[in-house]
């Protein structure tokens, strides 16, 4: 068993470090992201470490606030991702044929649209709001990584492992669960980082446009439209946010990347 | 003429994609909770209004007959009228469509003429000496940093930028193409910029791992042993070989770029489709919103059965194969 190397580890710790600068957050460690203390638009300085915003809110803990929302919505969306694709991946994988064509053919649709242009439409069906990023990450992750799950499952279902189940008698819920599942876990576990970080993206485009997470509300594209507008008097506002979701963004994909290396034989990978 | 068949199969098979995607917008609009009616009309019409608004987008046929009328429409180019402005949407998405070509059309130049020597170069140096040392490592973050860079933030910073220090060039004052080139560049090279920097990374990326596998070729030993020049060998032996599967992502990364583009018009105030759809979702513009949406779609898979036939052109051995290639 390979150890990740060290640039896989760098953006491990950095992603765990963003994931307690949230906890932290959360229990209020760095102040309440809705006190307002007086100045607006206060440079960082001591009194407030990232400055002040618009309203006269401490950036800090609403940074916080927004890693938090945004690591959130976007875990929980790639959860539901994760069980949905490789519930359809590892049936039409296993089992082919008709199944296998009919998954294919509703991801190929799905596939279609352009990941921002799919979450627009989901914005515009269901409302701007925290519903509707969660949906739309939903639906823009699960076409890749169906069909690699799938790819995955196919490959599987040739082995001899497989032939010598089936002619134990072993039975189809059982074999999916026992013998296709663990064998694909490699490909799930690699395409489930990769979509965490698509989640992150997708929730930031879609609250920059202002049909994503609504502000009260925080979320790290929320603090980067809002910050947008103030831009030039206060750089701040977009630079925190922004350094933190490229920093969250490029540790996800760099951990990917070391997973993948380590879980994926070389051959199983595809060029997407 | 396998390659024919082959081609036509992929060609039948994005149109029955199409379909799907047209069914799949046309539910979304009419499944709204709430209902069609209720969502434009709001709770208090009266009678009247319902009857009309039945009358107007058919909504007394049947779902199927709905469907047919408005897809052999959206077909012809009939988008409906917007439900704010009451003008053609088709009018006016032909009319701000060459702004959004524009812009991906120069991002994909960029990611062409910028990522694929990029990628050669990273997998010829990654051949020689000093493999896997530090200079991968910073290739590496950089190509990371690449593609983890969202428009938003890059093009939040560029306006920044360019709007605090004097530095050349100006944000906004779009001018069309037709009537000021000069302008029209300077206006687009920004927002085009910020756009390609991620179209610019994942090709090279791409590129540097598919020349790489072609590296380990007999063939391209035997190029190098009869002689043949550097250049002569990375033009006939590896470009040629490493084509496929940099084509194929350069339709992946244009659907990226069709929403990517999206961004960058909200962002810099280009008067682009993205922008209208966009500002179309915050008035409830369905009629907008589903048209281009199904633009966006509609484009990218015309640009894949392309691509496919231009793949096909340069590899016949994919007419051999047969399908599969993209599962």
């Amino acid at each position: 068993m390979k150890r990740l190397d060290w640039l896989s580890r760098c953006g491990l710790i950095c992603l765990m470090v963003l994931v307690a600068a949230a906890v932290a957050g959360w229990f209020g460690l760095a102040g309440d992201p809705a006190a307002i203390d007086g100045d607006r638009l206060r440079p960082p300085g001591a009194a407030a470490w990232l400055g002040t915003d618009d309203l006269g809110r401490s950036l800090l803990p609403r940074l916080l606030e927004g890693i938090g929302a945004t690591l959130l919505l976007s875990s929980l969306a790639v959860l539901v991702t994760a069980v949905v694709s490789t519930a359809l991946g590892i049936v039409a994988g296993y089992v082919g044929g008709a199944v296998n064509e009919a998954v294919l053919r509703l991801v190929e649709v799905l596939y279609a649209f352009p990941s921002i242009v799919l979450a627009i439409l989901v914005a515009a069906v269901v409302g701007p709001g925290r519903p509707a990023a969660m949906a739309a990450i939903v639906l823009v992750t699960i076409p890749l990584m169906t069909r690699l799950v799938r790819a995955a499952a196919a490959t599987v279902a040739s082995r001899d492992y497989i032939t010598s189940a089936v002619v134990s008698g072993v039975g189809m819920p059982t074999m999916l669960v026992r013998h296709v599942l663990p064998n694909v876990g490699g490909t799930i576990a690699v395409q489930g980082t990769y979509a965490l970080s698509i989640g992150i993206l997708v929730e930031g485009g879609l609250s920059f446009l202002g049909l994503g997470v609504q502000p009260p509300q925080a979320s790290l594209g929320v603090l980067i439209a809002q910050g947008g507008i103030y831009m030039v008097a206060a750089p701040w506002l977009v630079i925190a946010p922004g350094v933190v979701l490229v920093l969250a963004i490029l540790s996800i994909n760099v951990l990917g990347d070391g997973l993948r290396d380590r879980l994926e034989p070389r051959e199983a990978r595809s060029l997407t | 003429m396998r390659l024919f068949t082959w081609w036509l199969r992929r060609a039948l098979s994005g149109a029955g994609t199409l379909v799907g995607v047209s069914i799949l917008i046309f539910i979304a609009v009419r499944a709204m909770p709430g209902g069609f009616a209720e969502t434009i009309l709001g709770p208090f019409a009266t009678e009247e209004q319902r009857a009309e608004l039945a009358e107007r987008y058919g909504l007394d046929q049947s779902v199927l007959v709905q469907y047919w009328n408005w897809f052999t429409a959206a077909l012809s180019g009939d988008f409906g009228t917007s439900m704010v402005s009451q003008q053609p949407v088709g009018a006016e998405l032909a009319s701000r469509f060459p702004v959004t070509a524009q812009l991906t059309v120069m991002a994909i130049l960029a990611a062409a003429f910028i990522g694929v020597p990029l990628g050669v170069l990273a997998a010829v140096r990654a051949g020689g000496p000093g493999a896997g040392g530090r200079g991968a490592v910073v290739g590496r973050l950089a190509g990371g940093l690449g593609v983890s860079l969202p428009e938003f933030v890059l093009g939040s910073i560029v306006v920044y930028l360019f709007s605090r220090y004097a530095l050349g060039l100006s944000v906004g004052g779009y001018v069309p193409l037709g009537d000021d080139p000069v302008g029209n560049l300077r206006a687009m090279l920004l927002p085009a910029a910020v756009l390609s920097v991620f179209a610019i990374s994942a090709t090279a990326r791409t590129t540097r791992d598919a020349v790489l596998n072609v590296l380990v070729e007999p063939y391209v030993t035997a190029a190098v042993a009869r002689g043949e020049t550097p250049w002569a060998v990375i033009r006939q032996h590896i470009l040629r070989n490493a084509a496929p599967p940099v084509l194929v992502l350069l339709t992946t990364v244009s659907a990226y770029l069709l929403g990517g583009a999206i961004i960058v018009e909200y962002l810099f105030n280009l008067p682009g489709v993205g922008s209208y759809v966009v500002h179309a979702v915050g008035r409830r513009d369905y009629a907008v919103v589903q048209a281009g949406v199904l633009l966006a779609a509609a484009l990218f898979i015309v640009l894949n059965v392309v691509v496919d036939l231009v793949v096909g052109l340069i590899d016949p051995r994919l007419g051999v194969t047969t399908a599969g290639r993209r599962t």
